[in-house]
């Protein structure tokens, strides 16, 4: 492995390449794509949550005008479930019986020649239930319960023995809600068929994955099947998955053989592409009086659909992220009359971390410790399960800086004991350890003979800033200036990439293509080797270095040439090389492969009186590994917190008992802060580049999330006196 | 979107005409309601008389009030110099509802004709609504009830009526100026909302085809002071959770005049004449502010997803009462 020096390149505050696109309305997102004779669809959703189909009646849908098509499972052709993937199996296959298993199942698509007719039309389409009893509640004890779902379990030490020798143990049940990911982007699909050949422009976040699953799904080669996606609005998690809509878009371009289009409505989205599923937890610390931990053990339950997967370990996070001798942590699901949960930004640690980070806080005020004390007392200097030092870990930083910049002193430990005017202030802070994600990836990297670059792999841009961050990370490697390096993604005709997800991608595209970028350079001496005429002949790549669209040898930068003068001399277009990574090895490497690190502080202001709750300021910081782009890593932060302050105080999806139904699913109803709700947020990195991988990121996607509701509530515990161990924290809940 | 015709009418008496001879034809200023429920095929007119062009607007004066057209926007009718300084808790009720973009379409006829904002009613999935299907019961009443009203409900019925400047507006007897099929009549803002009783689906008095051509706004007198708060989960963009209008005359102390209305919690914008009734004459002060509060939420009818609703509502008139008390002495 060769470490990436640090450039000049990276790391710089570099505008979004792809801004101009943007605020010009020039770049297309998958509803933008329109073609020739292209048809619309809508889709007929269930309106029970559990349950058959009766009978289903269509005459009416069929005799609307404008309608090409109206399939239901009595139509439908038989399709295969999609493939296992890295997020467990593909949601089941759409219309294949006359089962209802979660309100809003799409139970018919309807397509016609305008979007509007096929709404219309999907509104006329009768059917008739046989409804069960739905089961909603994650406490039903009917409910299938799926025990240690991913194996990820934990116990070390004895925790009885550990209460045992406990002064204080607090032990509570924290409860969070269900959550929708809501991007603005409406998730869109646009499918076209040219014999067995299939084109899908779609709101994903993983082409490939989609590409996979369509061609095992419809049982095509998957040669033939190419996806599209080099914009979309967002995604959160949403677009993770091969979700029924997009099969059904594709199944309808084959029926009526001409593209269709489906654009979700936004109810729809609150049935059909995920949410973070609601939990309870029951965690239980002990400590000394002095402030030690001596037992944590958090047992976590969530939702989950009937008949689907979904990666929720909402306790693991209490097992790695604090130095305590016996720990237990233990995760259920309950199967539910749910539409199909699904990671959404922080899946699990969202969750889990309001529970240990809040009950951490009760633990410090039962013994008097200052929240920030407890924190640092129980720093845990290596990976507490596995006994190895961390890659890196600069959390200590988080917090000593972090306390710096807020201005932790200033609080006095009473609460209730600050106050400006008709306003209690509160502060709080939390904790943040997030895990390491990383799975193999794929690039390719070219010079072409003008010396400018291309690199490529079929990763998406969800907003996080991954085409700025490549080009500037391709043109540290290649020497070759940002504006002549074009960074290309979102098409699974490009070398593999896995999804964007799990805070992964930029460390697995990064390393892809730091190796594509190398081998690319190393081929160029290959090229010169037996060339007496270069100065670089028979110089191996540990000799040379590359600057202004050269090569040259390290120390002696006459001694070189140029991509351009290299190529034209041996009479080439361009070079390529392709790139990987795989994911390193905890065991192999001796260090305990590490994921972000943050500290959170917050500052409320309570108005007692009328129950009104405002985040005046936050700060995070953050150890992030190695940051490609100061500015685009700023925003992730900033709208990560953006997030926590919502799930703190404002999301929580709700729904019927009895019938299923999404009570809330517009953006009028389903509450996220506005811009007047949102503070300061100050962001500042801490630590540097992480050991264990060449280009060492660790991925800031989700850490700026996790720790806000924790840190609120603890801040509202500061200003009242009252734990609200219940998201989110709302007027009703605060009016003293 | 179910198909429909569309006329644009050039001729009020015409439009009146049109509509009230077509039960399926509905008048379209703004269509900030009105296009929303008929994509949500809550509504579904096969004509659509869009009047957006008919002589409408603009604002007059008079020593004693303001005479708005039906189709002065929102952001209009908080613009103009009068209401800015001599309404200002109607400014401020405007100014808190909906968003700009909203408020430069949304008209005021518009506005105190919007319909619940009751998921339940908004969902044609959902079977049982009396104010969108007569007799088929109510999903609200045993559904999430916390954006429900507390007062002036019946057991067909919960939904809120969710319009900020009505409050007010029936706070200070504003007056609606409508033409019907057979002339044009007047009525008291006061006796122009419906409470739903057993039957939601009738929420005000007007016939089908008469349309509110003016709103006559009574001004305070030049030594009242107004506030209008709005008590919500986020700071904007967002219905009352409660809200409180008040306009108060004190002098030496005493409460000389009073105007009290209340938001988020009524089927109806809700007169509160009960806490009127206490404040009338009486001392201003903290006794007097929260037994007045305790009058008006009396008839209090919460479930249990709005039982907070009661208290926070008699707060929030408190602290309404306490900034107009404050400003005025």
């Amino acid at each position: 492995m060769t470490t990436l020096e640090t450039g000049t390149v990276v790391g710089a505050g570099l505008d979004r390449v792809d801004a101009p696109l943007k605020v010009t309305g020039s770049a297309q997102y998958p509803n933008d794509f329109s073609f020739p004779a292209m048809a619309h669809a809508a889709l007929v959703g269930s309106t029970i949550a559990a349950g058959r189909i009766r009978s289903i009646d269509v005459t009416r849908a069929w005799a609307a005008p404008g309608v090409l098509a109206v399939v239901t499972h009595l139509n439908a052709p038989k399709l295969e479930r999609g493939p296992m993937t890295l997020l467990g199996g593909s949601p089941p296959a759409p219309l294949q019986d006359d089962r209802i298993l979660h309100y809003g199942q799409h139970i018919g698509i309807v397509v016609a020649e305008s979007a509007e007719q096929a709404r219309h039309a999907a509104r006329l389409v009768r059917v008739e239930y046989e409804p069960a009893e739905a089961l909603l509640d994650v406490n039903d004890p009917r409910a299938e319960i799926v025990e240690n779902p991913w194996g990820l379990d934990t116990e070390r030490g004895d925790v009885t023995a550990g209460f045992a020798q406990a002064d204080v143990v607090v032990d509570e049940t924290y409860t969070t809600p269900d959550n929708t990911n809501n991007p603005l982007g409406l998730m869109a699909t646009v499918a076209y068929w040219h014999g067995d050949a299939l084109t899908v422009h779609d709101s994903t976040q993983w082409p490939h994955n989609v590409r996979t699953s369509l061609a095992g799904i419809f049982k095509v080669p998957e040669s033939g099947v190419r996806v599209l996606a080099p914009f979309v609005g967002g995604g959160f998690g949403a677009g993770l998955r091969v979700w029924s809509h997009v099969i059904l878009t594709v199944l309808a371009a084959r029926e009526v053989g001409r593209p269709v289009k489906l654009v979700l409505t936004r109810p729809e989205m609150f049935t059909s592409v995920g949410h973070r599923p609601n939990s309870v937890q029951q965690i239980k610390i002990g400590a000394t009086r002095d402030g030690d931990l001596v037992a944590i053990e958090h047992h976590g339950i969530s939702s989950v659909a009937m008949e689907d997967d979904d990666y929720e370990p909402v306790s693991f996070g209490s097992a790695v992220s604090y130095a305590c001798p016996n720990v237990l942590t233990r995760d259920r699901q309950a199967r539910l009359n749910i539409p199909c949960p699904g990671s959404m930004r922080a899946p699990a640690e969202g969750q889990g971390n309001f529970a240990l980070e809040s009950a951490l806080d009760e633990v410090a005020h039962a013994i008097g410790m200052d929240p920030l004390e407890i924190r640092l007392r129980n720093y845990a200097e290596e990976n507490p399960i596995l006994g190895l030092p961390w890659s890196s870990k600069a959390l200590r930083e988080c917090f000593v800086e972090g306390a710096e910049r807020f201005g932790w002193s200033r609080r006095t430990p009473e609460p209730g004991s600050m106050r400006d005017g008709r306003w209690i202030v509160g502060y709080g802070l939390a904790g943040v350890s997030y895990p390491f994600y990383q799975v193999p990836c794929q690039a390719r990297a070219s010079v072409r003979h003008d010396g400018s670059a291309y690199v490529r792999s079929a990763a998406t841009d969800i907003g996080t800033g991954t085409y700025t961050v490549m080009t500037q990370l391709a043109a540290e490697l290649l020497g070759v200036d940002v504006a002549r390096v074009r960074f290309d993604l979102g098409d699974s005709d490009m070398p593999y990439a896995p999804q964007a997800g799990g805070s992964g991608l930029t460390g697995a595209l990064g390393n892809a293509v730091h190796a594509a970028c190398r081998r690319l350079v190393r081929e160029f001496l290959d090229v010169v080797r037996d060339d007496a005429g270069s100065p670089l002949h028979g110089a191996a790549l540990d000799d040379v270095t590359v600057t202004d669209g050269r090569i040259h040898r390290i120390g002696d930068p006459a001694q070189g040439e140029t991509y351009t003068e290299i190529l034209t001399r041996h009479g080439i277009e361009e070079l390529s090389a392709d790139g990987r990574s795989t994911p390193p090895q905890s065991e192999e490497l001796g260090m305990a492969l590490s994921g972000a690190f943050g500290a959170k502080f917050v500052e409320v202001r309570l108005d007692p009186e009328l129950g009104l709750l405002r985040v005046a300021r936050v700060v995070s910081v953050i150890d992030g590994g190695r940051i490609l782009n100061e500015k685009t890593a700023t925003s992730q932060i900033i709208g990560g917190t953006v997030g926590g302050i919502s799930q703190a105080m404002f999301e929580e999806t709700a729904t019927d008992q009895g019938t299923g139904r999404i009570a809330n699913a517009t953006f009028g109803d389903y509450l996220m802060p506005v811009n007047a709700d949102v503070p300061d947020m100050e962001v500042l990195f801490v630590g540097g580049p992480d050991r264990a991988t060449a280009v060492g990121t660790k991925g800031v996607g989700e850490v700026g999330l996790v720790g806000l509701a924790a840190a609120i509530g603890n801040a509202v515990f500061h200003a009242t006196g009252r734990r609200i161990r219940s998201l989110p924290i709302t007027i009703d809940r605060l009016m003293l | 979107m179910r198909p429909f015709d569309y006329v644009r009418a050039t001729d009020t008496e015409q439009a009146v005409a049109v509509v009230s001879a077509d039960p399926h034809a509905s008048f379209l200023a703004g269509g900030t309601t009105q296009l929303d429920l008929m994509k949500d095929g809550v509504l579904g007119p096969e004509r659509l008389i869009d009047i957006t062009r008919l002589p409408l607007g603009g604002i007059t004066h008079t020593d004693s009030a303001i005479q708005v057209g039906a189709l002065t926007t929102m952001e209009e009718l908080a613009a103009d110099p009068v209401v800015r300084e001599r309404l200002p808790f109607v400014r401020e009720a405007l100014l808190l509802g909906a968003s700009t973009q909203l408020r430069n379409m949304a008209t005021i006829g518009g506005n105190l004709l919007q319909r619940a904002r009751c998921r339940y009613f908004r969902d044609p999935t959902v079977a049982a609504c009396n104010k969108r299907n007569p007799g088929s019961g109510c999903a609200a009443i045993t559904g999430i009830q916390r954006m429900h009203a507390i007062l002036g409900t019946s057991d067909h019925c919960i939904a809120l009526h969710a319009s900020d400047v009505a409050v007010p507006l029936v706070a200070l007897d504003a007056i609606v100026h409508v033409q019907g099929a057979n002339g044009t009549r007047s009525i008291p803002l006061t006796q122009f909302y419906l409470p739903p009783g057993d039957t939601p689906h009738i929420e005000n008095v007007l016939q089908h085809g008469e349309l509110i051509t003016a709103l006559e706004i009574p001004l305070l007198p030049e030594t009242a002071r107004s506030h209008y708060l709005k008590v919500r989960d986020r700071v904007s963009y967002e219905f009352a959770l409660t809200s409180a209008g008040v306009a108060l005359v004190i002098e030496d102390g005493l409460i000389q005049e009073v105007r009290v209305a209340l938001g988020g919690v009524g089927t109806i914008p809700w007169r509160a004449w009960d806490a009127e009734d206490v404040l009338r004459g009486a001392r201003a002060g903290a006794d007097s502010f929260r037994a007045a509060a305790e009058a008006a939420l009396e008839g209090a009818r919460p479930l249990p997803g709005t039982a907070f609703k009661v208290e926070l509502a008699k707060r929030t008139l408190v602290r309404t009462l306490e900034t107009v008390a404050g400003a005025a002495s």
